[in-house]
């Protein structure tokens, strides 16, 4: 069993979780949506796996580069 | 018979050649589920086309003369869906495929010879490196380098690699040399084996880090596919090959447009939302305006803030470059510049004329930014863009802002702009102008701040870049495509025959 770290790309602030930890993700399913810009950006996920565990909460903010799910495949 | 001995040994000879490194090798091959050198150009070239060049080279050394038949690098031309192309495998059951002066001097003959005549060159990498002892010494190392211009690129003719297995050395440099790069899922891309590696700098290495498919494929950028088989590598290799001419004197080839082609384009509303705070998958709307599954992506692990595809429009080759909304909110960073020089360098060097769809914040502004050369990359991207002499169109979807904008293809930067109703152009977002410029802040002093924005705001609209001549026209979505395609039937360049001037034929291959 391999894990992998999702980061988030952009700077901004976790608007919604989408995925629960134990959800099954293919490729770029959207985990949560960060509000960055104006936009509604989602963080995808970047392996096929299970959804092991989410690291931030609603409304927190988010920094470029910075953990925020851990999948398992 | 007359000659009837010399007709035995030569195919008493040939038989040895063909046996490459003997049974156990390739038995230790099939079982890793790989095909042989000699079985992948089968299956690449057209039935029967394959020319054998160098079966009968062998190692300069008189004690591995009997062990290093075609000495381990098998080459010859093949007809790839009709089309000729000059052809090296590399045979990993003989010396593991290393490089030596004579399968380096067969390699030479085969780039010479393609760039000449004007055929592809096609590499099916997978060699240890340089063969040692070999290459040990000053004899050894000094007798390399025979070829002043090997590793010399004008982009004359497509270079495509695969990368089939460990490929170090020579065909880690002509990977990085090519134009289009696929690779097998188990096979390694590195300057040198991760064994090697370990011991000269006596750390354990882990060989995904060092040479791994993700590593290459969404942080160097460099492979543009990662595959599990041999024969879906070889059948991505036909595919961009058949985008493409076999040599920049000629048009990429025509194809037929499949039937709907015209009707996907009225899908684009459901595709691109009317509310600005939703993101969308710029890949569809591509999608939706060429013909009907025309789309090959190029490089889509690596910087997906730009999405950078070949396609077709009424069968001709057109390249797409597009911002992505759903990275990064469409956002250009320091890879994505990278990523959009190379395109546009591949579409200029092979007479593809350039369709830019911009919907973009403006470029990430930020420390991490700069440490990594961003605007030194913002002006590689310019640079390109305006050296290009193939046919620029650009379309702006929903915002470009500040010198993405321009980066896009705006104004002069594209032969014809056009802009969708519902497009907004500016210098930056309004919220972060109304900082700057007034020092008022939306917290302490909200009505004034409203206002200064809607001020600011002002002029923004596709009609106002239309007013002053900058934009040509202004479209509704739906009519995207046959704009475009319209254009393209103007735009062919009659004097030079669609022709382009190649002004990035030197353009390095890395940067």
């Amino acid at each position: 069993m391999a894990s992998e770290t999702v980061k988030s790309e952009i700077t901004g602030k976790v608007w919604k979780i989408v995925l629960q930890p134990g959800a099954r993700v293919a490729e770029e399913d959207t985990i949560m949506i960060l509000e960055s810009m104006k936009m509604e950006i989602p963080v995808m996920a970047s392996v096929a796996g299970t959804l092991t565990q989410i690291l931030v909460k609603e409304t927190e903010d988010v920094a470029e580069g910075q953990a925020v799910a851990i999948i398992e495949y | 018979m007359a000659f009837e001995k010399y007709a035995e040994e030569l195919g008493r000879r040939k038989a040895l050649a063909l046996a490459m490194g003997g049974e156990k090798r390739l038995a230790k091959q099939r079982a890793l589920g790989r095909l042989n050198a000699r079985e992948r150009i089968d299956y690449l070239v057209d039935p029967g086309s394959f020319l054998e060049l160098g079966m009968f080279a062998v190692s300069d050394r008189p004690e591995a003369r009997e062990e290093t038949p075609a000495d381990g690098k098998i080459t010859g031309y093949g007809r790839i869906a009709g089309r000729e192309a000059a052809i090296i495998s590399h045979d990993i059951t003989v010396k593991s495929a290393s490089s030596s002066p004579i399968n380096v001097r067969k390699m030479g003959h085969m780039r010479r010879a393609a760039i000449a005549n004007g055929i592809p060159f096609v590499l099916l990498n997978e060699s240890s490196g340089a063969r040692i002892p070999d290459t040990m010494g000053a004899v050894g190392t000094g007798i390399l380098g025979q070829d002043p211009h090997q590793f010399v690129r004008m982009r004359e003719i497509p270079y495509v690699s695969a990368v089939l297995g460990p490929a170090f050395g020579t065909a880690c440099w002509f990977t990085q040399l090519s134009d289009f790069v696929v690779m097998r899922k188990d096979a390694y891309l590195a300057i040198a084996s991760p064994k090697v590696t370990e011991v000269a700098i006596n750390q354990k290495i882990d060989p995904q880090e060092l040479a791994g498919w993700r590593m290459q494929s969404e942080v160097t950028g460099k492979v543009d596919y990662a595959v599990d088989t041999d024969e879906e590598a070889l059948d991505l290799l036909k595919k961009f090959l058949s985008y493409l001419p076999s040599n920049h004197g000629e048009l990429p080839p025509q194809a037929a447009v499949p039937a709907g082609s015209d009707q996907t384009v009225q899908e684009i509303l459901n595709i691109v939302p009317e509310n600005r705070a939703k993101v969308y998958d710029v890949r569809k709307v591509v999608a939706a305006i060429s013909d009907k599954d025309s789309v090959f992506a190029l490089k889509d692990r690596f910087a997906r803030t730009a999405y950078t595809a070949l396609a077709r429009i009424n069968g001709q080759v057109v390249g797409f470059l597009a911002s992505n909304p759903m990275f990064k909110g469409g956002a250009l960073d320091s890879d994505s510049c990278d990523k959009a020089t190379t395109f546009l360098v591949l579409c200029d060097s092979f007479n593809i004329p350039i369709i830019i769809l911009a919907d973009t914040p403006g470029f990430l502004i930020g420390v991490e930014g700069e440490r990594r050369k961003a605007p030194g990359k913002i002006m590689n991207f310019m640079t390109a863009l305006q050296m290009c002499t193939v046919p620029k169109f650009s379309i702006v979807l929903r915002k470009s802002y500040g010198q993405a904008y321009l980066n896009m293809g705006g104004t002069r930067n594209s032969d014809e702009m056009l802009a969708w109703h519902c497009a907004e152009v500016g210098f930056m977002d309004p919220t972060v102008a109304v900082n700057v410029v007034y020092g008022v802040r939306a917290e302490t002093e909200p009505e004034r701040f409203q206002k200064l924005v809607e001020d600011l705001q002002r002029e923004s609209s596709a009609y106002d870049l239309a007013s002053i001549f900058s934009a040509q026209a202004v479209i509704d979505p739906r009519e995207s495509r046959a704009w475009l395609s319209r254009l393209l039937e103007v735009h062919k360049r009659r004097l030079s025959r669609g022709i382009g001037k190649h002004l990035m034929a030197g353009w390095p291959t890395t940067f």
